[in-house]
């Protein structure tokens, strides 16, 4: 079995986020960039995985500046066999599409049976890399999966519904599925798999080789939410405070 | 008396047999104990020698923990060596002839009849406790334990009955019935906790002055592959000293009785999780890679405190969560995903709330080289864990100020290390140490506010490398400013005060006396806790418990439940993470009615109390 686990650095959660000047993406210099957490647990599927059938490989695939090496090393280190990276200097951030093309590009011929995604990066969210790219490849997709379960050539996977609700449905491979977090628990790097990492390839992809077409999504303008107190005094008796507070409850918050 | 060559023959078989399997059992032991690492220490032999002469000769420890039975084993011990000399006259007497004249002999029994009838009384309260009161600690049914109080008893017994001018033929019967039971005896000693009569007085001798005492974890990244496996393989291994503590372990259950997982309700039993778990796999195996066999869950719930160590009436260092935490993270990779999280944040941003600056650093002088100390701020303080006690560094630099010491903070500080070095990450260790080393390699003075820290830039450091400057906690600096009087402090108003001894000041750095000096020239009504000193009770921080997210016990609130029962209205503490812990716990355990204890610093108190007129 050969799977692929896209993975994504994203700015820590404690990291402070200045915004850029221009005010189209945040100021990268004084940010610490992290494997983005919901990926942790897609690699840790695709170990599990492999370690249960017993045999596969389990490559590592990413899209950014240099600095996602270290996040891809990190995968090797727990464990993974080998690493891509699409490099790429530009916002990568706001197009799901144009990257599930570069990563299409570079994954076609690689042939694999299985991607697993995070559900969402932590940075913008949009949890549609893996779906897209799945589409392109034309492999079946399935999102927020809380545990698979590879069975000849099919797999299946108990998808998160709403309110509670699950779904088990059963796809052919290949396949392109997305991992929801907490279904297991994302391992470590040992120490011996630290040293180990040094040994395994990264194939390097430069972004003239993989990118084709333009973006078709740009970001506006990032801003911070605005907060403002709107405080009232209700002056008068009782009965004229009640008239208010229902009068306000009623048209201004609308809860009643 | 006359032995016939039969009965020496049969006493010589008996003997050897007994003797032989005595040894035999002692030699299996001992060498699996020399397959451990390291070696055992030889150094500092006076203090060695004397420390065996009080934790075995007078038993100090034995008695201290556990007053009663304590003194009742001291009664059973004493006589034993009393019945040195009459033991090896009984065997004389069978195989040649008394070593003892007729008048000397009667002479000792003076002495020895005494003692005799002490150790019958000691030994029944012993049996007493474990077979009908019955403690928890004690552990399940002991049959050998039954059987050798029977034996003591007996032994006694027929000593006594064989100086009241037996007959002779009733004498010889009596003789042989104290023979067998001696040899018997020998047999038992090494199958069972009895061995601690041997091995305890060496354990006691070998034991680390140091603690907690963990084989440092060299790691080389670059280095060669080969010797990190070797290195990762000794990962599982005892140390000479740790096996020898296993076979030495007399199944007190004190360590248990003082541990504050144990006592919060948490599943780690000390006794049996990091000794006794050992002791089978160590036979079987007859090897000492045995590491892996502790309870992983239970490893995890150790605060690290080392109240297991300081207590153990025969030396054993019993902690041993750094192994199994260790061998956890750096071989196995099984991480709680918490402290992944602290990992990465260390790794990151050299702190652990992975923060990007700290206001809080940057509002004080930063260190040159005409100052005096480097104010090492750590964690805690740079990144308010705790906001409260911000206010608790600045009066420690208003102390500071008064007294006209000279200090800076390091601009490039990070976290010294204590987290990653507790919970077994020993890379992410290497990393932190190795940067503050390099900000430190100018300094002479470090001072700091937390223990941890203080711990890890000396100590534990040093243990990796040569280091060229001196730690001091801050209670030390605030006490010698007292007691040189470059600060004067009044007594102030703060009810009745308590302090609370951090594990890491009192059991790790033996800084006892330096925070009471300064406590109480502000205070005075000062009056300590029941569990004080070395004998502290942890606050359920340590070990990084800190930053764990879920306990199954309420190791933390335990101690907080102590300084409410104290009656006290301040408690004083000496260490950033006591006090956030104490500030969280106090809040819930205290009753409808009563006024909130208030937690302080030492510094808080002292600067409180400043007189500034000098
Ligand atoms: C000739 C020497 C000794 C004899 C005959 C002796 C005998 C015994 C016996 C019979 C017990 C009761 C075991 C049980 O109830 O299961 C015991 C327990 C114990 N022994 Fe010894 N012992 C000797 C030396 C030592 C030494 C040198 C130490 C340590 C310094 C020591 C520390 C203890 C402790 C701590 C206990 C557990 C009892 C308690 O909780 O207080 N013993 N010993
Ligand atoms: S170090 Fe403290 S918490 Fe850990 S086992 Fe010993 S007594 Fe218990
Ligand atoms: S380790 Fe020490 S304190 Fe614990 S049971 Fe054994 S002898 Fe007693």
């Amino acid at each position: 079995m050969k799977i692929a686990v896209l993975v994504k650095q994203v700015p820590s959660s404690e990291s402070m986020l200045p915004l850029s000047s221009d005010q189209t993406w945040i100021d990268e210099g004084q940010v610490s960039f992290v494997m983005n957490p919901p990926d942790s647990f897609a690699i840790e599927e695709a170990l599990l995985l492999r370690e249960k059938i017993g045999e596969g490989e389990v490559v590592i695939v990413s899209m950014g500046p240099e600095r996602v090496k270290k996040t891809i090393k990190e995968g090797l280190a727990k464990g993974a066999d080998r690493g891509i990276h699409l490099e790429e200097e530009g916002k990568i951030e706001t197009d799901p599409l144009s990257n599930s093309k570069s990563f299409s590009s570079v994954l076609k011929e690689e042939n694999f049976d299985l991607i697993l995604t995070g559900l969402q990066s932590d940075d913008t969210g949009m949890g549609q890399t893996g779906v897209l790219l799945g589409e392109l490849l034309g492999m079946s997709t399935a999102t927020l999966a809380m545990e698979t379960e590879v069975q000849g050539d099919s797999i299946r996977v108990k998808r998160e519904l709403e309110s509670g609700w699950f779904q088990w449905v059963k796809l052919p491979l290949p396949a392109s599925i997305s991992i929801q977090s907490g279904l297991n628990t994302p391992r470590y790097p040992s120490l011996k798999g630290i040293m180990g990492a040094k040994r395994k390839e990264i194939k390097c992809v430069s972004s003239a080789e993989h990118r084709s077409g333009a973006q078709t999504q740009f970001m506006e303008k990032v801003f911070v939410p605005q907060t403002s107190k709107q405080t009232e005094v209700i002056e008068g008796d009782a009965d004229t405070a009640v008239a208010r507070i229902i009068e306000i409850l009623k048209s201004d918050i609308k809860v009643l | 008396m006359h032995f016939s060559i039969i009965e020496k023959v049969i006493l010589a078989g008996l003997t050897l047999a007994s003797l032989g399997s005595f040894g035999y059992e002692v030699f299996r032991r001992v060498a699996i104990v020399n397959k451990g690492t390291g070696s055992f220490p030889f150094d500092r032999i006076p203090e060695r020698l004397f420390r065996v002469f009080r934790e075995v000769f007078l038993h100090e420890k034995v008695i201290r923990e556990r007053p009663f039975p304590g003194l009742m084993h001291a009664l059973v011990f004493w006589g034993f060596l009393v019945f040195g000399l009459v033991t090896i006259d009984h065997f004389a007497i069978g195989f040649y002839k008394p070593i003892m004249s007729e008048s000397a002999h009667h002479a000792y029994s003076y002495i020895v009849i005494p003692f005799a009838i002490l150790v019958i009384f000691g030994i029944v309260s012993l049996a007493y406790r474990r077979f009908i009161t019955r403690p928890k600690a004690l552990g399940g049914m002991s049959p050998t334990s039954g059987l050798v109080a029977v034996f003591i008893v007996v032994l006694m017994g027929t000593y006594i009955y064989g100086e009241t001018g037996l007959s002779p033929l009733v004498w010889k019967i009596n003789w042989w019935v104290h023979s067998v039971i001696i040899l018997a005896f020998m047999y038992l000693i090494p199958r069972s906790k009895h061995l601690h009569l041997v091995l305890g007085p060496f354990n006691i001798f070998f034991r680390s002055f140091s603690q907690p005492d963990h084989t440092p974890v060299h790691i080389d990244l670059e280095g060669d592959e080969d010797e990190l496996d070797a290195m990762l393989n000794d990962l599982t291994k005892l140390t000479k000293n740790q096996a020898l503590d296993i076979f030495s372990c007399v199944e007190c259950g004190r360590c248990t009785d003082v541990c504050p997982a144990n006592r919060g309700g948490g599943i780690l039993d000390p006794k049996h999780h990091f000794i006794m778990d050992l002791r089978q796999p160590l036979l079987d195996g007859k090897d000492v890679s045995v590491l892996d066999q502790i309870n992983i869950e239970a490893g995890w719930e150790c605060t690290t405190c080392q109240a297991c160590t300081e207590v153990c009436p025969v030396g054993n260092h019993v902690e041993k969560s750094d192994e199994i935490r260790r061998l956890e993270v750096l071989v196995e990779g099984r991480v709680p995903q918490e402290y992944q999280k602290l990992f990465t944040n260390l790794q990151e941003t050299g702190n652990t709330e992975g923060a990007s600056s700290s206001p809080f650093a940057d509002s004080f002088p930063v260190f040159t080289a005409d100052k005096e100390y480097v104010l090492w701020l750590g964690c805690f303080a740079r990144h308010g864990l705790d906001p409260n006690f911000n206010k608790s560094v600045e009066n420690f630099t208003k102390i500071l100020d008064v007294a006209g010491v000279t200090y800076g903070v390091l601009a490039e500080e990070q976290c010294s290390g204590d987290p990653a070095n507790r919970l077994g990450d020993k890379l992410t260790y290497t990393m932190l140490r190795e940067h503050n080393l390099e900000q430190l390699s100018e300094t002479k003075k470090v001072v700091t506010l937390c223990p941890h820290c203080a711990l890890n830039l000396g100590k534990e450091y040093s243990q990796y490398d040569q280091i060229n400057y001196t730690v001091e906690h801050h209670t030390q600096v605030i006490g010698r400013l007292i007691d040189e009087g470059k600060i004067k402090v009044k007594m102030g108003e703060s009810g009745k005060v308590t302090y609370h001894d951090p594990c890491n000041l009192s059991r790790m750095l033996d800084i006892v006396d330096e925070p009471r000096t300064a406590i109480k020239a502000a205070s005075s009504d000062f009056q300590e806790m029941d569990e004080s000193g070395r004998n502290t009770l942890c606050c359920g921080a340590g070990g990084a418990l800190w930053w764990k997210k879920e306990t199954k016990g309420r190791t933390h609130l335990v101690r907080a439940e102590q300084v409410i029962e104290s009656g006290a209205d301040t408690v004083v503490t000496g260490c950033n993470f006591c006090f956030g812990m104490m500030k969280q716990g106090l809040g819930p355990m205290t009753p409808e009615g009563r006024e909130e204890v208030i937690v302080k610093d030492v510094a808080d108190i002292v600067a409180e109390n400043l007189v500034y007129d000098l």
